[in-house]
């Protein structure tokens, strides 16, 4: 069964559009699946564009910069990097990080272009179509992917991944590096963290209910949730309503 | 080597802070070092606290905050010591102050960083409960209340710098190297909890619902994680059922510590007093091998718990736990009383860990070069358990031996008396008194009134409107200045206040931030050194009950703060310039009661160059220790009494009055004047005292029960004593049976005698050591020997000493038969034993005087308990005195302890009249009750109603009976003004013109 | 989506009662102080003052708050046996519990006087129970019934 998957493109407008230019001019034949969208640079992508753009049923997202050391603006597509490793970090737990990609395409790479771009599409036929495509998109899934939003959205994520090279490229507060593993580390347990709490949050929005039904929802154990659910309600998110036999029933505030 | 005036405190939890008040008090200089981040300790992670379910955090929280604030205390937090040379009296301690990469002096406690923090880690303070950022402060009530980095989580992201107003982060500052010239060292670095190692029997750490008593402590605490809420950690649901398992890590010869850690059996009888309160579906039971309740009133706290919360106490020691995987409920099998092996069900499994020594207890003992027993407490000696083996370096708390808060204050003032008595000639002189400017006369003129707001960073200004605010202010009837600072507290708006003061000639100084409970001295310290009278101040509280509390309601908030000031505008106008009455003192002490406890407050106070009046109604000195020939510990008591008797008699500043009687006290704290008759003259003696010692003692049970006075083979255990120390009949006997809690425990006498049991095995070892062949056997109810008393009970049962328990309701019977005594007992176990035996020993209680209390309590004016004991003024902290000041309490008269314990309290009550006996003048609290007497009535109800005894009826010349104050003894709590049916009493400081004020300010 | 935004939504706005709280400095004022440290949000509609016990304040406190207009008067104190000053808070108990009688005889509803414990260890207790009585004193009504009219 073959389909003909939609794809978004973010392209910075120094390297990698004017790779996709070149490759119009000369005429370079690639398949019409991807609609582009402009950007200064591959650093203004903002995680949150990508999680919109599949919420939106897209197939794939794909973002495209200059190589390392050509950036117009000296070190976003840097910045880029970590955005998007958060991005894939992300996208593992619902297992929706092979729709996106990101690659490195200068102004002059008009055949590699659209080689990638051949390729990307070729590899997200072969993964199928996005099940959240609008006609019947999976609502758990849709639900797991804006608590995915939302926890990237966090101050604490977006703190981490900001200050990520500077601590463990260059040097910290404290004039020391910070290696890669203990970063990823703290990386992982943030995203883990804070999606379940996001998680909690919609689930609560919805309707009151018990530790053991939220877990039941999230598939996590009971004691991770009430672990949680205190944090949350230390950050006046949620509250207890009533205690139903022996079971306390939480709301969002 | 010259002595040095200061001291060195090692470790501020509630030990450390107390030592620190009274020496800061008593005139030395303090340095008050801290290994952790804040002060507090312990008692400041509990909820509650036994006997009395006092709330931890109430009755700690004023103490913290005084001890930061002491202006002889120098507190220093994050240290770590390096070096200590010297001897008693000159000491040289070097320490390092960890950095905690934020400027303690600009810290404002905000917790922006906190927040703000992306790596979270865990909190500490919470027994790893909740979760705190890598800045944190240890709980929010902290002293002092500053941020600090933690450096082994943190990654250097920079974002608290960024968001700190305050600028108070330092990345770069470093750690710093101090020496410190010291007279005395005390060391009060308190205990760490046991932790159940890996693998353990209960599955603590594998199972979810398996939980510490200190981590139930947080679960319970209404400030903890879980806000008060029982929930168990596997999912959150109220546990119905939850068992407490005692002696986790105590008596414990294999994976624990042999020795009883104390408080266990009190304080989990209290989590399940309270885990009931908060959640009335709960069902604790508790199952534990011996209740030992052994203090002040806590037997009438087991029964309230059995009684009036079914709290269940089942007598069976648990080995292990086992897990239902699928409910992840606990099963717990036991062998009951009788015999009867069971398995129950639990929700909850609560661990009451035992007290062990200090983590750092090898390191410390090190440093400071003394010596650690074997369990690695620190080495006390045998007649002053806050001696340490080097002079000069004392111990108090929990490091000395296990034990609860009340004891740990009590060894605290101990060990500060002692330090008095070292270095009490160096008294005073290295504190020094600030110098201010004359106060300015404002009397009589209109209010000119400054107004200063704070933004706080942004912990106002970003949800307050305060340029609007201060605009308002500034509309406000007779406010002449309205100024908004960044930080209103920080070192350089304190000199725009003072130039403000003079530039505007400003007579009355409103500051709108924070909580005046932590801020309001400073600001007062501000405006008087501004030259103005330091209660011309008010404050709003526009931060913590505002600013904070509608943070999602900014116009709310503004509208809020609007009324809170000019609430502070009303109430400033009508504050009045008030004065701190001052008295004299005389330095002389009254000491009732000539036994120990008497003698070394006397000898105490007579080093320190006090002339005391030692004053005993009987014909001899010594008291209760006549009786006593060794300690358990194996003391010389009779030695020990004999040297004191003599120091006593040959120091001329002690008079001792024997036969005495008084006949009249009368005056207060710092004047009193007592006259005596002593003597078979019947003399009669008047002198003048500035306080009071009270240590009657108590006397032995009179026992009529057990066939007492009727066969001399029955006799007392102090009787006992005397025939095993003095004589060799002992050797004739073949068998010696003991009876417990004869006239304790029961209706009667309702609470626990304490000592009996560690004299009853005392001398059963002696008896097993005079005569290997003699039987003896202890009938007994618990045997409660509490700390490292247990260790004498293991070896009195390998001394091949046989103990009986039998029940309260059935207490053994005993018969006189022709050449035998007959004893039956029924012991729940194997039923109705007869023993034949040639001895019986009544180990009798301690009761109290009840006829001699009452009438002294009726002299003093203080209270007793309905056992006939001294009531102390708070039984948590205040355990050496009495709510009328001036007066102190120690030994038996308090209830029954210890001949150690006694000379603790003794010491303590020393250096709690130090405070006072060190001062040419002692100085009063401003804010208190004044009397109209043209209003006064003469009803007498507020007389009644305080509880200072400040309140006297005196007959007026002119108005007849009227109330007469005694300011000197207020505390201002307002209880007789809320009362008086005339207006006549006001309370200065709070006055009702300004709370009218403040009501009718709200006109909008 | 910005949490604050979300908080706010939906929520309309309700007449706000001017209620004045008495709270006592050692315990009260201390646990309405840790509301705030720990951020637990309640409604704004509490004036406070601080007075050193509930045992200071005079019954005639809470008629003159009632006759200036105070929609609610709160009381807090300590709770029974924490005291700062021993037994202040039962005297006060004593008083408030005739009061409460008297206020019935003057025709004032009883729900506009509030006596509540509340220790320095209760913030969340605090704001909880501040909840509360602003939701009965919006059922209760503003208190126009003393309102000068000239």
């Amino acid at each position: 069964m073959s389909f003909e998957p939609r794809i978004l493109g973010f392209l910075c407008n120094w390297c990698s559009y004017a790779g996709a230019d070149l490759a119009g001019v000369s005429r370079i034949q690639y398949p019409p699946n991807m609609r582009v969208i402009r950007v200064m640079c591959s650093g203004r992508v903002d995680p949150q564009f990508i999680f919109e753009a599949l919420q939106q049923g897209l197939d794939g997202v794909y973002v495209m910069g200059c190589h390392i050391g050509d950036c117009h603006y000296l070190e976003g597509n840097h910045e880029a990097i970590k955005k998007f490793n958060m991005v894939i970090k992300f996208l593992s737990i619902v297992n929706l990080e092979n729709r996106v990609r990101l690659d490195w395409v200068s102004a002059s790479e008009g055949v590699r272009f659209s080689e990638l771009v051949s390729e990307f599409i070729q590899d997200i036929k072969n993964i199928g179509p996005s099940p959240l495509r609008r006609d019947c998109p999976d609502k758990r899934l849709m639900e797991k992917l804006k608590a995915i939003e939302r926890a990237a959205a966090s101050d604490r994520i977006r703190a981490l991944v900001g200050r990520e090279r500077k601590i463990t490229e260059q040097e910290n507060v404290y004039g020391e590096k910070v290696s890669q593993e203990i970063y990823d580390e703290l990386l992982n347990t943030a995203i883990h963290d804070e999606y379940i709490r996001s998680r909690i949050l919609i689930l609560l929005e919805k309707e009151p209910k018990s530790v053991k039904d939220i877990a039941a929802e999230i598939e996590i154990d009971p004691n991770k949730v009430l672990e949680n659910i205190l944090v949350l309600k230390g950050r006046a998110q949620v509250d207890m309503s009533e205690i139903v036999d022996i079971t306390p029933i939480y709301v969002r505030t | 080597m010259k002595k040095v005036g200061s001291v060195l405190v090692v470790g501020a939890g509630i030990g450390g802070s107390q030592a620190s008040l009274d020496l800061g008090d008593a005139g030395y200089k303090v340095y008050l070092v801290e290994s952790t981040t804040s002060i507090g300790g312990v008692m400041a992670q509990l909820d509650k606290t036994f006997p009395t379910n006092d709330c931890a955090m109430c009755i700690v929280s004023p103490k913290l905050v005084e001890t930061g604030r002491h202006q002889n205390v120098d507190l220093f937090i994050n240290v770590e010591i390096l070096d200590v040379k010297g001897e008693a009296g000159n000491f040289t301690v070097k320490i390092l102050k960890k950095t905690l990469h934020v400027n303690v002096d600009k810290c404002t406690g905000c917790g922006i960083c906190g927040r703000e923090c992306p790596v979270e880690a865990i909190d500490i303070f919470n027994e790893g409960l909740a979760r705190h950022s890598a800045t944190s402060v240890k709980y929010p009530q902290a002293v002092p209340l500053v941020y600090a980095i933690n450096r082994d989580y943190c990654i250097g992201c920079g974002i608290c710098l960024g968001v700190c107003k305050a600028k108070a982060v330092e990345y770069g500052m470093e750690d710093e190297i101090m020496e410190i010239n010291v007279g005395a060292i005390i060391l009060a670095p308190g205990f760490d909890e046991y932790i159940p190692p890996e693998g353990n029997k209960y599955g603590y750490g594998k199972f979810k619902n398996v939980v510490t008593s200190i981590e139930f402590e947080r679960i319970l605490s209404a400030s903890g994680p879980y806000s008060g809420k029982i929930l168990r950690p596997s999912d959150g649901d109220v546990p119905e059922k939850v068992a407490f398992l005692q002696c986790i890590g105590s008596r414990d010869y294999r994976d624990g510590q042999p020795y009883c850690s104390s408080v266990c059996c009190m304080y989990t009888t209290k989590e399940a007093i309270i885990a009931k309160e908060h959640m009335n579906l709960l069902n604790p039971t508790i199952f534990s091998m011996d209740i030992r309740a052994y203090g002040k009133d806590f037997d009438k706290y087991i029964h309230r718990a059995q009684e009036e919360y079914g709290v269940r106490y089942i007598r069976s020691r648990i080995s292990h736990l086992e897990e239902d995987p699928k409910t992840q409920d606990l099963i717990v099998t036991y062998e009951d009383e009788t015999g009867i092996i069971a398995k129950e069900m639990y929700n909850l499994a609560v661990l009451s860990v035992g007290l062990n020594p200090p983590n750092d207890a090898v390191y410390l003992s090190e440093k400071f070069g003394v010596d650690l027993n074997e369990f690695n407490f620190v080495r006390t000696d045998i007649f002053n358990p806050v001696q340490t083996s080097r002079a000069g370096i004392f111990a108090c708390g929990a490091f000395t031996s296990p034990k609860d808060i009340p004891e740990t204050v009590t060894q605290a003032s101990a060990a500060a008396g002692c330090v008095n008595q070292l270095l009490h000639d160096q008294r005073g002189t290295l504190i020094t008194e600030k110098s201010l400017p004359p106060e300015i006369f404002v009397a009589g003129q209109p209010p000119r009134i400054g107004a200063f707001i704070c933004h706080c960073g942004i912990n106002i200004g970003g949800y307050v409107d305060v340029p609007e605010v201060t605009r308002y202010a500034g509309t406000l009837p007779n406010v002449v200045l309205a100024d908004r600072n960044l930080y209103t507290c920080s070192a350089d708006t304190q000199t725009i206040i003072k130039e403000k003061i003079k530039e505007y000639n400003l007579n009355r100084v409103i500051v709108a931030s924070c909580t005046p409970r932590t801020h309001e001295p400073l600001f007062q310290e501000t405006i008087r050194e501004a030259g103005l009278n330091r209660y011309l101040f008010q404050m709003a509280n526009i931060r913590d009950q505002c600013s904070w509390v509608h943070m999602h309601e900014p116009e709310e908030a503004t509208r809020k703060a609007k009324d809170l000031i000019r609430m502070a505008v009303n109430s400033a106008r009508e504050i009045q310039p008030l004065e701190r009455i001052r008295l004299s003192v005389t330095p002389k002490v009254l000491v009732i009661g000539g036994g120990i406890s008497g003698m070394v407050a006397a000898r105490n106070l007579a080093f320190q160059e006090f002339e005391t009046y030692l004053i005993e109604k009987g014909s001899v000195l010594g008291g209760h220790a006549r009786n006593i020939y060794t300690t358990l510990e194996g003391g010389n008591v009779q030695e020990y009494l004999s040297n004191l008797i003599n120091e006593i008699n040959s120091n001329k500043l002690i008079h001792v009055y024997t036969q005495a009687k008084i006949e009249n006290i009368e005056g207060y704290i710092g004047n009193f004047k007592t006259s005596i008759i002593h003597g078979e003259k019947k003399e009669k003696v008047k002198f003048k005292h500035g306080v009071v010692i009270v240590a009657t003692g108590a006397d032995e049970y009179e026992p009529t029960e057990f066939l007492y006075g009727k066969d001399d083979r029955i006799i007392k255990q102090s009787e006992f004593e005397k025939l095993i120390n003095t004589t060799d009949d002992i050797r004739k006997k073949k068998s010696v049976v003991m009876i417990q809690c004869v006239g304790s425990r029961n209706t009667e006498h309702p609470y626990c005698s304490r000592m009996c049991c560690a004299e009853a095995i005392k001398n059963a070892i002696k008896t097993k050591e005079l005569n290997p062949e003699t039987e003896v056997i202890i009938l007994y109810r618990d045997i409660r020997t509490y700390g490292f008393k247990e260790l004498y009970y293991r070896k009195a049962r390998e001394a091949g000493i046989f103990f009986i328990r039998f029940d309260e309701t059935k207490p053994p019977e005993v018969r006189v038969e022709k050449d035998n005594l007959k004893i039956i007992v029924e012991n729940p176990k194997i039923g109705k034993i007869s023993i034949d035996s040639d001895m019986i020993v009544l180990s009798v209680g301690i009761v109290a005087n009840g006829v001699e209390n009452e009438e002294m309590g009726k002299m003093l004016k203080v209270p007793l308990n309905e056992d006939n004991f001294y009531l102390e003024a708070h039984v948590k902290l205040r355990p050496v005195e009495f709510a009328t000041e001036g007066i102190f309490l120690a030994g038996l008269s308090h209830c029954p302890k210890s001949i150690e314990d006694s000379i603790s309290q003794a010491n303590a009550a020393v250096s709690r009249a130090c405070t006072i006996l060190s001062k040419d003048e002692i100085e009063a609290e401003g804010k208190v009750a004044c009397i109209d007497i043209t209003r006064c009535s003469g009803c007498g109800m507020c007389v009644e109603n305080c509880a200072y005894n400040a309140i006297e009826l005196i007959l007026d010349r002119r108005f007849g009976l009227v109330a007469s104050i005694n300011q000197v003894l207020c505390k201002g709590c307002g209880a007789c003004s809320g009362n008086c049916r005339c207006s006549a009493i006001d309370i200065l400081g709070f006055t009702g013109e300004q709370i009218y004020e403040m009501i009718t300010g709200r006109v909008e | 989506m910005n949490e604050a935004a979300i908080e706010n939504k939906g929520e309309i706005k309700q007449w706000n009662p001017k209620i004045i709280a008495f709270l006592c400095n050692w315990c009260s004022y201390a646990g309405a102080d840790l509301a705030g440290v720990s951020r637990i949000q309640y409604p704004p509609t509490i004036r406070v003052v601080r007075v050193p016990c509930s045992g200071r304040i005079n019954p005639f406190f809470i008629i003159k708050s009632l006759m200036d207009g105070w929609d609610g008067v709160v009381v807090s104190g300590c709770h029974p046996g924490d005291c700062h000053y021993i037994s202040g808070n039962l005297v006060a108990r004593r008083r408030f519990a005739i009061l409460k009688d008297l206020l019935d005889f003057f025709g004032i509803e009883p729900e506009r006087v509030q006596f509540m414990w509340a220790s320095a260890a209760e913030g969340e207790r605090f704001a909880v129970l501040i909840k509360k009585i602003t939701k009965l004193m919006r059922k209760v009504g503003p208190n126009d019934r003393f309102k000068k009219k000239w």
